[in-house]
Protein backbone atom coordinates (compact mmCIF):
# COMPACT_ATOMS: atom_id res chain seq x y z
CA UNK A 1 0.00 0.00 0.00
CA UNK A 2 1.19 3.45 -0.81
CA UNK A 3 0.16 6.36 1.42
CA UNK A 4 0.14 9.80 -0.52
CA UNK A 5 2.34 12.24 0.47
CA UNK A 6 -0.77 14.39 1.06
CA UNK A 7 -2.56 12.03 3.28
CA UNK A 8 1.28 11.86 5.27
CA UNK A 9 1.22 16.09 5.49
CA UNK A 10 -2.27 15.68 6.66
CA UNK A 11 -2.32 13.80 9.57
CA UNK A 12 1.09 15.70 10.15
CA UNK A 13 -0.52 19.12 10.40
CA UNK A 14 -3.75 18.03 12.10
CA UNK A 15 -1.93 15.89 14.82
CA UNK A 16 0.24 18.87 15.45
CA UNK A 17 -2.61 21.67 15.12
CA UNK A 18 -4.20 19.69 18.34
CA UNK A 19 -1.09 18.37 20.21
CA UNK A 20 1.35 21.34 19.44
CA UNK A 21 1.45 23.35 22.54
CA UNK A 22 2.45 20.09 24.41
CA UNK A 23 4.83 19.69 22.22
CA UNK A 24 6.43 22.87 22.73
CA UNK A 25 6.02 22.30 26.32
CA UNK A 26 7.70 18.49 26.01
CA UNK A 27 10.56 19.92 24.09
CA UNK A 28 11.18 23.17 26.01
CA UNK A 29 10.92 21.06 29.32
CA UNK A 30 13.49 18.32 28.24
CA UNK A 31 16.40 21.12 27.19
CA UNK A 32 15.66 22.66 30.27
CA UNK A 33 16.19 19.73 32.54
CA UNK A 34 19.00 18.64 30.33
CA UNK A 35 20.52 21.84 30.74
CA UNK A 36 19.79 22.06 34.55
CA UNK A 37 23.35 20.44 36.42
CA UNK A 38 21.38 17.24 37.51
CA UNK A 39 23.55 17.12 40.69
CA UNK A 40 22.48 21.06 41.47
CA UNK A 41 18.81 19.53 41.23
CA UNK A 42 19.70 17.02 43.52
CA UNK A 43 20.74 19.04 46.19
CA UNK A 44 24.50 19.59 45.49
CA UNK A 45 27.23 17.46 47.13
CA UNK A 46 26.63 16.35 50.86
CA UNK A 47 27.97 16.97 54.24
CA UNK A 48 30.04 14.18 54.71
CA UNK A 49 30.75 14.98 58.77
CA UNK A 50 33.13 12.58 60.69
CA UNK A 51 31.08 9.91 62.26
CA UNK A 52 31.32 10.90 66.47
CA UNK A 53 33.04 8.36 68.50
CA UNK A 54 30.67 5.74 70.41
CA UNK A 55 29.50 6.40 73.73
CA UNK A 56 31.85 5.31 76.64
CA UNK A 57 28.18 4.99 78.44
CA UNK A 58 25.08 2.77 77.69
CA UNK A 59 21.77 4.09 79.49
CA UNK A 60 20.10 0.93 77.73
CA UNK A 61 18.58 -0.72 80.52
CA UNK A 62 16.80 2.71 81.29
CA UNK A 63 15.17 2.66 77.55
CA UNK A 64 13.79 -0.58 78.22
CA UNK A 65 12.61 0.47 81.53
CA UNK A 66 11.14 3.62 79.67
CA UNK A 67 9.22 1.07 77.05
CA UNK A 68 8.48 -1.43 79.47
CA UNK A 69 10.14 -3.75 77.87
CA UNK A 70 7.29 -4.49 75.36
CA UNK A 71 7.39 -5.55 71.66
CA UNK A 72 9.20 -3.40 69.31
CA UNK A 73 9.25 -3.66 65.13
CA UNK A 74 12.07 -2.23 65.01
CA UNK A 75 15.50 -1.30 67.04
CA UNK A 76 18.65 0.70 66.02
CA UNK A 77 21.14 2.67 66.89
CA UNK A 78 22.34 5.83 64.60
CA UNK A 79 25.14 8.63 64.61
CA UNK A 80 22.83 11.83 65.39
CA UNK A 81 24.39 14.99 65.49
CA UNK A 82 27.85 14.49 67.66
CA UNK A 83 26.15 11.70 69.79
CA UNK A 84 24.42 8.83 68.76
CA UNK A 85 20.54 7.92 69.50
CA UNK A 86 18.76 4.78 69.99
CA UNK A 87 15.66 4.46 67.54
CA UNK A 88 13.10 2.10 68.91
CA UNK A 89 9.63 1.47 66.90
CA UNK A 90 6.79 0.41 68.91
CA UNK A 91 3.63 -0.03 67.41
CA UNK A 92 2.85 3.95 68.27
CA UNK A 93 5.98 4.61 66.16
CA UNK A 94 9.59 5.39 66.34
CA UNK A 95 11.13 6.71 69.99
CA UNK A 96 14.57 8.25 69.78
CA UNK A 97 16.45 8.07 73.04
CA UNK A 98 20.25 9.86 73.62
CA UNK A 99 21.98 6.60 73.87
CA UNK A 100 24.08 8.42 76.86
CA UNK A 101 21.89 9.31 79.23
CA UNK A 102 18.50 7.42 77.84
CA UNK A 103 16.69 10.63 77.41
CA UNK A 104 13.85 10.76 75.63
CA UNK A 105 14.86 13.13 72.13
CA UNK A 106 12.33 14.92 70.86
CA UNK A 107 12.78 16.84 67.44
CA UNK A 108 12.09 20.35 68.49
CA UNK A 109 12.73 23.48 66.14
CA UNK A 110 16.48 23.97 67.64
CA UNK A 111 17.42 20.40 67.11
CA UNK A 112 15.95 20.41 63.31
CA UNK A 113 18.31 23.14 62.49
CA UNK A 114 20.99 21.88 63.86
CA UNK A 115 20.40 18.97 61.70
CA UNK A 116 19.74 21.27 58.79
CA UNK A 117 23.02 23.00 59.32
CA UNK A 118 24.78 19.67 59.74
CA UNK A 119 23.72 18.63 56.37
CA UNK A 120 24.77 21.79 54.79
CA UNK A 121 28.52 21.95 55.38
CA UNK A 122 28.73 25.41 54.68
CA UNK A 123 28.22 28.04 56.86
CA UNK A 124 25.16 29.45 55.94
CA UNK A 125 22.73 32.19 57.83
CA UNK A 126 19.56 30.66 58.60
CA UNK A 127 16.23 32.38 57.57
CA UNK A 128 13.63 30.75 59.43
CA UNK A 129 12.75 27.44 60.71
CA UNK A 130 9.30 26.33 60.43
CA UNK A 131 6.73 23.15 61.04
CA UNK A 132 5.09 22.38 58.27
CA UNK A 133 0.98 22.05 58.89
CA UNK A 134 0.74 20.11 55.24
CA UNK A 135 2.97 19.07 52.80
CA UNK A 136 4.32 20.89 50.16
CA UNK A 137 5.45 19.60 46.85
CA UNK A 138 9.30 19.69 47.82
CA UNK A 139 8.11 16.88 50.36
CA UNK A 140 5.45 15.57 48.39
CA UNK A 141 6.67 11.91 49.17
CA UNK A 142 6.95 12.27 52.83
CA UNK A 143 4.92 12.74 55.56
CA UNK A 144 4.63 14.53 58.42
CA UNK A 145 5.52 15.94 61.17
CA UNK A 146 8.33 18.20 59.27
CA UNK A 147 10.51 21.12 59.92
CA UNK A 148 10.99 23.09 56.94
CA UNK A 149 14.92 24.97 57.58
CA UNK A 150 15.01 28.13 54.71
CA UNK A 151 19.05 29.08 54.54
CA UNK A 152 20.08 33.01 53.25
CA UNK A 153 22.39 31.04 51.20
CA UNK A 154 22.99 31.01 47.27
CA UNK A 155 20.35 28.75 46.02
CA UNK A 156 17.63 29.97 48.36
CA UNK A 157 17.79 26.85 49.93
CA UNK A 158 15.14 24.92 52.05
CA UNK A 159 15.86 22.14 53.92
CA UNK A 160 13.40 19.57 55.46
CA UNK A 161 14.16 17.58 58.66
CA UNK A 162 11.46 14.59 59.70
CA UNK A 163 9.98 15.86 63.41
CA UNK A 164 9.74 11.72 63.77
CA UNK A 165 13.57 10.67 63.57
CA UNK A 166 15.44 13.85 62.98
CA UNK A 167 16.38 12.60 59.13
CA UNK A 168 17.47 14.98 56.72
CA UNK A 169 14.70 14.49 54.14
CA UNK A 170 15.24 16.50 51.12
CA UNK A 171 17.51 19.51 49.96
CA UNK A 172 15.69 21.83 48.18
CA UNK A 173 17.27 24.53 46.12
CA UNK A 174 16.09 27.07 43.42
CA UNK A 175 17.85 24.94 40.58
CA UNK A 176 15.72 22.32 41.94
CA UNK A 177 12.12 24.75 42.17
CA UNK A 178 13.01 25.49 38.65
CA UNK A 179 14.19 21.68 37.12
CA UNK A 180 10.76 20.43 39.32
CA UNK A 181 8.66 23.38 37.45
CA UNK A 182 9.67 21.60 34.28
CA UNK A 183 9.13 18.22 35.14
CA UNK A 184 5.88 18.94 36.13
CA UNK A 185 5.07 20.61 32.43
CA UNK A 186 7.06 16.66 30.92
CA UNK A 187 4.95 14.61 32.75
CA UNK A 188 1.45 16.51 32.05
CA UNK A 189 0.87 15.92 36.26
CA UNK A 190 -0.20 19.34 36.98
CA UNK A 191 -1.77 18.50 40.28
CA UNK A 192 0.36 16.30 42.41
CA UNK A 193 3.64 15.97 40.35
CA UNK A 194 4.21 12.28 41.58
CA UNK A 195 2.84 9.92 38.52
CA UNK A 196 3.62 10.20 35.22
CA UNK A 197 0.72 6.69 34.53
CA UNK A 198 -2.26 8.69 33.44
CA UNK A 199 -4.54 8.43 30.36
CA UNK A 200 -4.25 12.04 29.27
CA UNK A 201 -0.06 11.48 28.46
CA UNK A 202 -0.91 8.30 27.40
CA UNK A 203 -3.15 9.39 24.67
CA UNK A 204 -0.82 12.56 23.85
CA UNK A 205 2.09 10.32 23.52
CA UNK A 206 0.44 8.22 21.45
CA UNK A 207 -0.79 10.75 19.17
CA UNK A 208 3.10 12.15 19.28
CA UNK A 209 4.47 9.20 18.40
CA UNK A 210 1.79 9.21 14.89
CA UNK A 211 3.49 12.60 14.72
CA UNK A 212 6.88 11.32 14.67
CA UNK A 213 6.19 8.59 12.12
CA UNK A 214 4.10 10.20 9.81
CA UNK A 215 7.45 13.48 10.52
CA UNK A 216 10.09 11.07 9.73
CA UNK A 217 7.89 9.32 6.41
CA UNK A 218 8.15 13.16 5.04
CA UNK A 219 11.26 13.17 4.86
CA UNK A 220 11.82 10.49 2.43
CA UNK A 221 8.92 12.89 0.19
CA UNK A 222 10.64 15.74 0.44
CA UNK A 223 12.42 17.45 -2.78
CA UNK A 224 15.86 18.56 -0.88
CA UNK A 225 17.65 19.47 -4.33
CA UNK A 226 15.94 23.06 -4.58
CA UNK A 227 16.69 23.59 -0.68
CA UNK A 228 20.69 22.31 -1.59
CA UNK A 229 20.41 24.83 -4.37
CA UNK A 230 19.45 27.81 -2.01
CA UNK A 231 21.85 26.98 0.46
CA UNK A 232 24.62 26.98 -2.07
CA UNK A 233 23.66 29.87 -3.74
CA UNK A 234 23.67 31.67 0.33
CA UNK A 235 27.19 30.17 0.78
CA UNK A 236 29.00 31.11 -2.20
CA UNK A 237 27.95 34.89 -1.56
CA UNK A 238 30.32 34.71 1.45
CA UNK B 1 5.54 37.64 1.96
CA UNK B 2 3.67 35.31 3.41
CA UNK B 3 4.89 32.73 0.96
CA UNK B 4 8.32 33.60 1.58
CA UNK B 5 7.89 32.97 5.30
CA UNK B 6 6.24 30.19 4.96
CA UNK B 7 9.03 28.71 2.68
CA UNK B 8 11.63 29.09 5.67
CA UNK B 9 8.95 27.73 8.05
CA UNK B 10 8.84 24.87 5.64
CA UNK B 11 12.63 24.89 4.99
CA UNK B 12 13.61 25.12 8.40
CA UNK B 13 10.92 22.44 9.73
CA UNK B 14 12.51 20.39 7.21
CA UNK B 15 16.35 20.41 8.19
CA UNK B 16 15.72 20.39 11.60
CA UNK B 17 13.53 17.59 11.03
CA UNK B 18 16.53 15.75 8.70
CA UNK B 19 18.80 15.87 12.23
CA UNK B 20 16.62 15.42 15.13
CA UNK B 21 14.03 12.91 13.45
CA UNK B 22 15.47 9.56 14.26
CA UNK B 23 16.08 10.95 17.74
CA UNK B 24 12.03 12.07 17.90
CA UNK B 25 10.70 8.83 17.00
CA UNK B 26 12.75 7.46 19.56
CA UNK B 27 11.68 9.77 22.17
CA UNK B 28 8.37 9.41 21.05
CA UNK B 29 8.70 5.49 21.30
CA UNK B 30 10.60 5.45 24.74
CA UNK B 31 8.01 8.15 26.10
CA UNK B 32 5.17 6.10 25.07
CA UNK B 33 6.29 2.96 26.67
CA UNK B 34 7.90 4.91 30.05
CA UNK B 35 3.96 6.07 30.45
CA UNK B 36 2.16 3.22 29.43
CA UNK B 37 3.00 0.49 31.92
CA UNK B 38 2.55 1.43 35.60
CA UNK B 39 5.73 2.51 37.50
CA UNK B 40 5.06 0.11 40.28
CA UNK B 41 4.90 -3.03 37.54
CA UNK B 42 8.17 -1.34 36.36
CA UNK B 43 9.56 -1.53 39.91
CA UNK B 44 8.64 -5.24 40.69
CA UNK B 45 6.58 -4.16 43.33
CA UNK B 46 3.96 -7.16 42.33
CA UNK B 47 6.94 -9.86 42.41
CA UNK B 48 6.91 -9.09 46.36
CA UNK B 49 5.08 -10.25 48.97
CA UNK B 50 4.78 -7.51 51.58
CA UNK B 51 6.24 -8.98 54.94
CA UNK B 52 4.12 -8.50 58.31
CA UNK B 53 6.40 -6.13 60.58
CA UNK B 54 8.16 -8.89 63.03
CA UNK B 55 7.79 -8.33 66.90
CA UNK B 56 10.77 -8.72 69.26
CA UNK B 57 10.87 -8.46 72.79
CA UNK B 58 12.79 -5.42 73.96
CA UNK B 59 13.94 -7.45 76.89
CA UNK B 60 15.33 -10.34 74.79
CA UNK B 61 17.72 -8.09 72.60
CA UNK B 62 20.92 -6.99 74.01
CA UNK B 63 22.10 -3.14 74.11
CA UNK B 64 22.69 -2.40 70.19
CA UNK B 65 26.02 -0.55 71.20
CA UNK B 66 27.30 -3.60 72.95
CA UNK B 67 27.11 -4.57 69.35
CA UNK B 68 28.64 -1.43 67.52
CA UNK B 69 31.38 -2.06 70.19
CA UNK B 70 31.69 -5.44 69.08
CA UNK B 71 32.90 -4.98 65.37
CA UNK B 72 36.06 -2.71 64.40
CA UNK B 73 34.30 0.88 63.76
CA UNK B 74 31.30 0.07 64.04
CA UNK B 75 29.17 3.07 63.46
CA UNK B 76 25.41 2.09 63.11
CA UNK B 77 23.35 -0.71 64.45
CA UNK B 78 20.16 -1.87 63.21
CA UNK B 79 17.60 -5.33 64.13
CA UNK B 80 16.98 -7.24 61.24
CA UNK B 81 15.37 -10.95 61.28
CA UNK B 82 17.74 -14.29 59.58
CA UNK B 83 14.90 -17.00 59.31
CA UNK B 84 13.57 -16.91 62.65
CA UNK B 85 16.92 -15.26 64.57
CA UNK B 86 16.78 -11.54 65.64
CA UNK B 87 20.11 -10.23 64.38
CA UNK B 88 21.90 -7.04 64.54
CA UNK B 89 23.47 -5.42 61.32
CA UNK B 90 26.26 -3.37 62.38
CA UNK B 91 27.57 -1.48 59.73
CA UNK B 92 31.30 -0.67 59.77
CA UNK B 93 34.06 0.98 57.43
CA UNK B 94 35.03 -2.87 55.98
CA UNK B 95 31.57 -3.56 55.38
CA UNK B 96 28.48 -4.84 57.18
CA UNK B 97 28.47 -7.69 60.05
CA UNK B 98 25.66 -9.39 61.45
CA UNK B 99 26.05 -10.29 65.18
CA UNK B 100 23.68 -12.41 66.81
CA UNK B 101 20.66 -10.01 68.52
CA UNK B 102 20.17 -11.59 71.81
CA UNK B 103 23.99 -12.72 73.11
CA UNK B 104 25.66 -9.89 70.14
CA UNK B 105 27.78 -13.54 68.88
CA UNK B 106 28.69 -13.87 65.34
CA UNK B 107 26.52 -14.93 62.65
CA UNK B 108 27.71 -17.11 59.84
CA UNK B 109 26.45 -15.40 56.67
CA UNK B 110 23.11 -17.10 55.11
CA UNK B 111 23.88 -20.08 53.03
CA UNK B 112 22.89 -20.97 49.70
CA UNK B 113 20.09 -23.29 51.06
CA UNK B 114 18.99 -20.06 53.76
CA UNK B 115 19.38 -17.88 50.88
CA UNK B 116 16.89 -19.98 48.69
CA UNK B 117 14.38 -20.62 51.34
CA UNK B 118 14.31 -16.77 51.74
CA UNK B 119 14.16 -15.84 47.96
CA UNK B 120 11.01 -18.28 48.19
CA UNK B 121 9.14 -17.10 51.01
CA UNK B 122 9.39 -13.12 49.41
CA UNK B 123 8.72 -14.22 46.09
CA UNK B 124 5.24 -13.07 45.12
CA UNK B 125 4.15 -16.32 42.87
CA UNK B 126 4.71 -20.41 42.59
CA UNK B 127 7.85 -19.86 39.58
CA UNK B 128 10.67 -22.08 40.49
CA UNK B 129 13.66 -20.79 40.79
CA UNK B 130 16.37 -21.56 37.84
CA UNK B 131 19.67 -20.57 39.33
CA UNK B 132 21.44 -19.08 42.49
CA UNK B 133 24.53 -17.09 42.33
CA UNK B 134 27.09 -15.29 45.23
CA UNK B 135 28.48 -12.12 43.06
CA UNK B 136 31.92 -10.40 43.88
CA UNK B 137 30.67 -7.82 41.27
CA UNK B 138 27.48 -6.03 41.32
CA UNK B 139 26.06 -6.00 37.96
CA UNK B 140 24.72 -3.43 35.49
CA UNK B 141 20.80 -4.00 36.11
CA UNK B 142 21.62 -2.80 39.96
CA UNK B 143 24.31 -0.31 40.13
CA UNK B 144 25.20 1.41 42.83
CA UNK B 145 24.78 -1.46 45.10
CA UNK B 146 27.37 -2.78 46.87
CA UNK B 147 28.79 -6.65 46.58
CA UNK B 148 29.06 -9.46 47.64
CA UNK B 149 25.56 -10.47 47.03
CA UNK B 150 23.28 -13.47 46.40
CA UNK B 151 21.47 -13.37 42.68
CA UNK B 152 18.12 -15.69 42.55
CA UNK B 153 16.16 -15.68 39.37
CA UNK B 154 13.20 -17.61 38.75
CA UNK B 155 11.45 -19.08 36.09
CA UNK B 156 9.01 -16.93 33.71
CA UNK B 157 9.12 -15.01 30.40
CA UNK B 158 9.65 -11.89 32.62
CA UNK B 159 12.91 -13.22 34.05
CA UNK B 160 12.34 -12.26 37.79
CA UNK B 161 15.33 -11.80 39.74
CA UNK B 162 15.57 -10.70 42.83
CA UNK B 163 19.17 -9.85 44.83
CA UNK B 164 20.27 -10.11 48.61
CA UNK B 165 22.76 -9.07 50.91
CA UNK B 166 25.08 -12.08 51.06
CA UNK B 167 26.29 -10.60 54.66
CA UNK B 168 22.40 -9.96 56.02
CA UNK B 169 20.16 -11.78 53.62
CA UNK B 170 18.28 -8.78 53.05
CA UNK B 171 16.46 -8.27 49.93
CA UNK B 172 18.14 -5.43 48.01
CA UNK B 173 16.42 -5.23 44.86
CA UNK B 174 14.16 -7.27 42.10
CA UNK B 175 14.18 -7.10 38.41
CA UNK B 176 12.10 -8.39 35.73
CA UNK B 177 12.18 -7.57 31.27
CA UNK B 178 9.60 -4.83 31.93
CA UNK B 179 12.09 -3.19 34.05
CA UNK B 180 15.06 -4.40 31.93
CA UNK B 181 13.23 -2.64 28.43
CA UNK B 182 12.23 0.35 30.66
CA UNK B 183 16.29 1.22 32.14
CA UNK B 184 17.07 0.72 28.18
CA UNK B 185 14.38 3.02 26.83
CA UNK B 186 15.48 5.61 29.68
CA UNK B 187 19.09 5.47 28.39
CA UNK B 188 17.54 5.96 24.56
CA UNK B 189 15.59 9.24 25.90
CA UNK B 190 17.78 10.61 27.88
CA UNK B 191 20.69 10.09 25.01
CA UNK B 192 23.23 8.25 27.69
CA UNK B 193 24.35 4.95 26.08
CA UNK B 194 27.00 4.14 29.02
CA UNK B 195 25.50 4.67 32.52
CA UNK B 196 22.06 5.72 31.39
CA UNK B 197 21.80 8.34 34.47
CA UNK B 198 23.60 11.80 33.25
CA UNK B 199 20.52 14.06 31.64
CA UNK B 200 23.41 16.53 31.03
CA UNK B 201 25.19 14.94 28.12
CA UNK B 202 26.13 17.11 25.54
CA UNK B 203 24.32 15.11 22.77
CA UNK B 204 20.89 15.45 24.89
CA UNK B 205 21.57 19.10 25.25
CA UNK B 206 22.08 19.64 21.82
CA UNK B 207 19.26 17.38 20.28
CA UNK B 208 16.70 18.91 22.96
CA UNK B 209 17.39 22.23 21.79
CA UNK B 210 16.72 21.52 18.20
CA UNK B 211 14.15 19.52 19.28
CA UNK B 212 12.25 22.92 20.38
CA UNK B 213 13.05 24.62 17.57
CA UNK B 214 11.88 21.54 15.42
CA UNK B 215 8.44 22.12 17.44
CA UNK B 216 8.21 25.71 17.14
CA UNK B 217 9.12 25.94 13.36
CA UNK B 218 6.33 23.43 13.09
CA UNK B 219 3.96 25.73 15.12
CA UNK B 220 4.89 28.75 12.96
CA UNK B 221 4.25 26.53 9.65
CA UNK B 222 0.84 25.83 11.44
CA UNK B 223 0.06 29.23 10.27
CA UNK B 224 0.28 28.48 6.62
CA UNK B 225 -1.12 24.62 6.86
CA UNK B 226 -4.71 25.61 6.76
CA UNK B 227 -6.83 26.53 3.57
CA UNK B 228 -7.08 30.60 3.17
CA UNK B 229 -10.73 30.06 2.34
CA UNK B 230 -12.00 30.64 5.65
CA UNK B 231 -10.19 33.88 5.89
CA UNK B 232 -12.44 35.00 3.29
CA UNK B 233 -15.57 33.76 4.63
CA UNK B 234 -16.56 36.54 7.64
CA UNK B 235 -16.59 39.13 4.23
CA UNK B 236 -19.54 37.82 2.76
Amino acid sequence: MRVSSLTLRRVHKWIGLIIGIQLILWTLSGAVMSTLDHETVAGGPAATPEPPALPDRSAWPDVARRLGGGDVVRVALRPFLDGHVYEVWTSDGPKLFDVASGEPVSIDAALAQRVAIAGHGGAPRVRSVTPLAELELAVREHELPIWRIDFDDEGNSSFYVSGVDGRLLERRNDTWRTWDFFWMLHNMDYSARTSFNHPLIVLVGFAALWLAITGFWLLFRTAWRPDFRVLLRRFSKF
Amino acid sequence: MAFRAALTARRLHRWIGLVVGVQALVWTLSGLYMVAIDLDIIHGDHLIRTEAPRHARLGDVADPLRAARAVPGGDGVRLLWLGDRPVYAVSAPAGPVILDARTTAPVAPPTEDEIRSIAAERFNGDAGIVEVDLLQEVPFEIRGRTAPLWRVRFEGWNKPTLYFSATTGELLSRRHELWRVFDFLFGLHIMDYGERENPNNMLLRVFSWAALTLTLTGAWLLLYSFPRRRRRRPQA
